[in-house]
C-alpha cells in the first residue's frame, strides 16, 4: 500500500490562434477496488463552459467549450491517492465484463496474433497454469516479442500491425496482449493510467479472472502493483483517449503529456 | 382491377414528382448523382381486413424489438438465459458500447422502423427485414398519394381508401411524447444526402426545424438551435437522419464533420430526445433477425403473428448442415451489409463464385445468413403503357409513443428488371402508392 501524490498535465499548443474549441477529457481517476482516490482536482485552461459526467465503461468525463481564440490549451488534474488496497466491493464497477471479452477493430487478430497464440500453446503444453500464470506468460511472451520504439506505431496501429512490425509504445504492447487473451477467451480491457516517477501516460492491460480485474503491464513485463494509478478503461485505446476535440482554426497541434506520482 | 383514371397519368404524376424534387441521390465511385425514383401509379391495394392482420403483426413485433433493445442495454436478460448468444450481440455493427445503461426519454429506442414485408404467392406475408436506425421512405408514397389526388381526384372518391396524410402527425405526436422540452429539430446532414427531399419535407409537415449540425450546439449539458440572428433556443427532441457513428465526433467517429460534439453527453443526462436512439441498430442486425420470433415470445409470452423469411444461421452446427446441402436453393445476406449489397443469389453463383463464398463462409459463419427464396405475389407495374408483372416488396412503417403507431400505408418497392428480387432504390428499383382499404 501506497501513499501517492499526482500530478497530471496535458498541453496542446496550436501553431496558430484557434477558437470554439470543444473538449471531451478523461483524464480522471476514479476509486476502484485497488486503488482510493482522495482528492482530485481539476483545472482546465482557457474554457468557458466545464461539465462532468461518466461514460459507460465507468470513467469520468470533462467536456466543455473554450470560445475565444487561443493558442494554447492546458489540462492541470493533481490529488492523493491510495494505491494497492484490496477491497472486492469497490463502488462504480460495473459486474457486466462480456463486452471486454470480444476482439475490436484494433485488437482484430490475423495470422501472426494466431500463430504466436498456437505457439504459447505449444510452450505451455500440458502444464496446467492457472489464470495468473497464463496472463504473466502471455505479458512476458509480448514484451519479448516487441521492441520498445516511439514514432513507429500512430494511434491507428493495430495489434497484427504492431506485432509485424515487432516495435511500438505501451498502447501497442496492451493491444497485442488483449487480442491474445480475448483470443484465448479471457475477458481483458485496456487501462490507461501512471506511474510512479515522471513520464507520460501510460497503458496496461488487466484481465477478469472471475471474481475481479488484475493488471499486468506487458511494457515492463510486470504485474500492475501500488505503484500505480489507473484513470480509465476501456475495450482498446479509442474507447480511453484522454482528449478528444474540434475547434476551427487552420492550426498544427502539438500534444504534451507529463505525469509526476511520488510518494507522500 | 379495372383500368382507370389514374393509369392514365403516369407521365404527368412522374413530370410533377421530378418537379417537386422526388429523388434519391447515391455515391457511386465517389461521386455524388441524384436520380428520379420512378413512381408507378398502380397501387398496391391491401384489403381492411388484411392490414388488420398486418398491424397487429407488426406492433407485437415493434414491442418486442423495443423491449430487446431496452434489455441489451440494461440487465441484458436474454442473453442470460442463452435466448440470445451474446457473441451475435457484441459483435454486431448496431451494437455501441457507448449505449450501456443509458436509458432514452420514455423508453423508446425504436421510435420510427421501417419493416419490410413481402407477400409469397401462397399470400402469406413474411418479414424480410426490420430498419430501425434511419429508416427512409414513407415521404415519397406521401407526396405521390398528394398528386395523384390533384391529377385524378375522382379515384378517390369512388374508393374507399385510407387517407395517408396523418404520418406527419403522428410523426409530430411521437416527437411531442419523448421531447424533453424545448423545440423539435430535424436533423439532416445537407442536400447531398440520398433522403434531404424527406428530411425536407417532414420539416414543412410537422412545424420541425430542419436543421444541420453547425446550427446546433452543446451549452452546459442542453442542446441549442442558433439562429439566423445567434439567438439561442432550447432544443428537447432531435429527429437525427444521420447515422450514429456520425452524430457525436466526442463519443463516435471522431472525424464526423455533420454531427454535433457532445450531443450524445446532453442525452446521456435524459436532456434531450434522439430519434431513433443511438444503438438500436443491435436489433435490426441481419443476424439478430433470426430471433425476432423468440424475442416475441420471451419478452411478450405471445407467438409471433408475423413469420420471418425461413432462415439458417451458419453460426449454429445443424443450420451450417442444411446450409451446404441446400446451398443452391437458398439467398445469402451478408450481416453488415444494407441497401440490398451484399445479397447473392447461390443458383445465380459461378463454380469459383461458389467455391470461394463457401470457404468464406466456413471461416466466418457469423458473417452470414442463408434464407429460403421466397416466391413473391408479383404486382403489375405499367411500362410503355402494358401491364407487366414485377417483384414488390412493402415497408410498413411503425412509430412508437405511448404504443405503437401502424401507418395505414406504406412505401410498395418494385424491381424493374423482370430477373430481380432486389427492389432497394439504390438498385434501380420504382415505387407504388400503398391503398389500405378503408371498408
Amino acid at each position: 500500500m501506497k501513499n501517492l501524490r499526482f500530478h497530471y498535465h496535458m498541453e496542446i499548443s496550436f501553431s496558430e490562434p484557434v477558437h470554439s474549441h470543444i473538449y471531451t477529457l478523461k483524464c480522471l481517476p476514479v476509486t476502484t477496488g485497488t486503488q482510493l482516490i482522495q482528492e482530485c482536482n481539476y483545472a482546465v485552461r482557457p474554457t468557458d463552459r466545464i461539465q462532468e459526467s461518466y461514460d459507460s465503461f465507468g470513467n469520468r468525463m470533462l467536456y466543455g467549450t473554450a470560445e475565444e481564440e487561443h493558442t494554447l490549451f492546458q489540462v492541470d488534474v493533481t490529488g492523493r491517492a491510495v494505491t494497492g488496497i484490496c477491497d472486492a466491493d469497490a463502488p462504480g464497477e460495473k459486474t457486466d465484463i462480456s463486452v471486454y471479452k470480444y476482439q475490436t477493430v484494433l485488437t482484430k487478430p490475423q495470422g501472426r496474433i494466431g500463430k504466436l497464440l498456437a505457439d504459447c500453446r505449444k510452450q505451455e503444453g500440458s502444464m496446467q497454469l492457472s489464470l495468473d500464470e497464463k496472463a504473466r506468460f502471455y505479458m512476458q511472451t509480448v514484451h519479448e516479442r516487441l521492441e520498445y520504439g516511439k514514432g513507429i506505431t500512430t494511434i491507428h496501429t493495430t495489434a497484427e500491425e504492431a506485432l509485424a512490425l515487432g516495435r511500438g509504445v505501451c498502447q501497442d504492447y496492451a493491444h497485442v496482449m488483449l487480442s491474445l487473451c480475448r483470443e484465448d477467451r479471457i475477458p481483458a480491457r485496456y487501462v490507461v493510467g501512471m506511474l510512479m516517477g515522471e513520464g507520460e501516460s501510460h497503458a496496461w492491460v488487466e484481465i477478469y479472472d472471475g471474481m475481479t480485474w488484475r493488471g499486468y503491464d506487458p511494457t515492463n513485463d510486470l504485474v500492475v502493483n501500488d505503484s500505480y494509478i489507473k484513470i480509465s478503461h476501456g475495450r482498446d485505446y479509442s474507447d480511453c483517449s484522454i482528449n478528444r476535440g474540434v475547434f476551427t482554426g487552420q492550426a498544427k497541434q502539438c500534444q504534451s503529456i507529463l505525469a509526476e506520482v511520488s510518494e507522500e | 382491377m379495372k383500368d382507370f383514371e389514374l393509369t392514365r397519368q403516369s407521365e404527368t404524376v412522374n413530370e410533377l414528382l421530378a418537379r417537386y424534387g422526388v429523388k434519391f441521390g447515391i455515391y457511386k465511385n465517389h461521386e455524388f448523382k441524384e436520380q428520379l425514383f420512378p413512381f408507378d401509379t398502380i397501387p398496391r391495394v391491401i384489403e381492411k381486413e388484411e392490414f388488420a392482420y398486418l398491424e397487429k403483426g407488426l406492433k407485437q413485433r415493434v414491442m418486442a424489438l423495443n423491449c430487446f433493445i431496452r434489455d441489451i442495454y440494461g440487465e441484458k436478460k436474454i442473453i442470460k438465459d442463452k435466448v440470445v448468444p451474446e457473441e451475435f450481440v457484441y459483435i454486431s455493427s448496431g451494437y455501441l458500447a457507448a449505449c450501456d445503461g443509458v436509458v432514452p426519454p420514455k423508453g423508446i429506442y425504436t421510435h420510427i422502423a421501417g419493416i419490410d414485408l413481402v407477400q409469397g404467392k401462397n399470400k402469406e406475408w413474411y418479414v424480410l427485414e426490420d430498419n430501425l436506425r434511419v429508416p427512409s421512405g414513407a415521404s415519397y408514397p406521401m407526396i405521390a398519394r398528394e398528386i395523384c389526388r390533384r391529377s385524378s381526384p375522382d379515384t378517390f372518391e369512388s374508393n374507399c381508401i385510407e387517407d395517408n396524410r396523418y404520418y406527419t402527425k403522428l410523426l409530430r405526436w411521437m416527437m411531442d411524447y419523448v421531447n424533453t422540452g424545448g423545440h423539435t429539430v430535424i436533423l439532416t446532414p445537407g442536400r447531398y444526402n440520398a433522403a434531404y427531399f424527406e428530411h425536407s419535407y417532414f420539416a414543412e409537415k410537422t412545424g420541425a426545424h430542419l436543421a444541420t449540425g453547425s446550427e446546433l450546439t452543446v451549452e452546459n449539458d442542453y442542446l441549442y438551435f442558433v439562429d439566423y440572428s445567434g439567438k439561442k433556443e432550447k432544443v428537447g427532441a432531435v429527429y437525427r437522419r444521420i447515422s450514429d457513428e456520425y452524430l457525436d465526433p466526442m463519443t463516435f467517429n471522431e472525424e464526423s464533420v455533420i454531427g454535433i460534439p457532445n450531443i450524445y453527453d446532453v442525452y446521456r443526462k435524459g436532456h434531450v430526445a434522439l430519434i431513433n436512439a443511438p444503438g438500436n441498430g443491435v436489433a435490426d442486425d441481419k443476424g439478430i433477425y433470426y430471433f425476432v420470433p423468440k424475442m416475441i415470445s420471451y419478452y411478450l409470452g405471445e407467438d409471433a403473428i408475423l413469420q420471418n423469411a425461413p432462415t439458417y444461421l451458419p453460426f449454429y452446427e445443424e443450420d451450417r448442415k442444411y446450409v451446404l446441402e441446400h446451398f443452391d436453393e437458398l439467398v445469402l445476406k451478408d450481416v453488415a451489409e444494407a441497401g440490398g449489397y451484399g445479397v447473392v443469389f447461390a443458383n445465380k453463383m459461378t463454380a469459383q463464385e461458389k467455391e470461394d463464398f463457401l470457404n468464406l463462409l466456413k471461416k466466418e459463419p457469423r458473417r452470414f445468413i442463408a434464407q429460403e427464396v421466397i416466391d413473391f405475389m408479383d404486382i403489375d407495374i405499367l411500362e410503355d403503357g402494358v401491364r407487366k408483372p414485377r417483384k414488390a416488396d412493402l415497408r410498413a412503417f411503425v412509430l412508437m409513443a405511448d404504443e405503437p403507431m401502424v401507418w395505414k400505408s406504406g412505401l410498395t418497392r418494385f424491381s424493374r428488371n423482370p430477373d430481380s428480387f432486389i427492389v432497394n432504390s439504390s438498385q434501380g428499383g420504382g415505387f407504388k402508392d400503398t391503398w389500405v382499404l378503408s371498408r
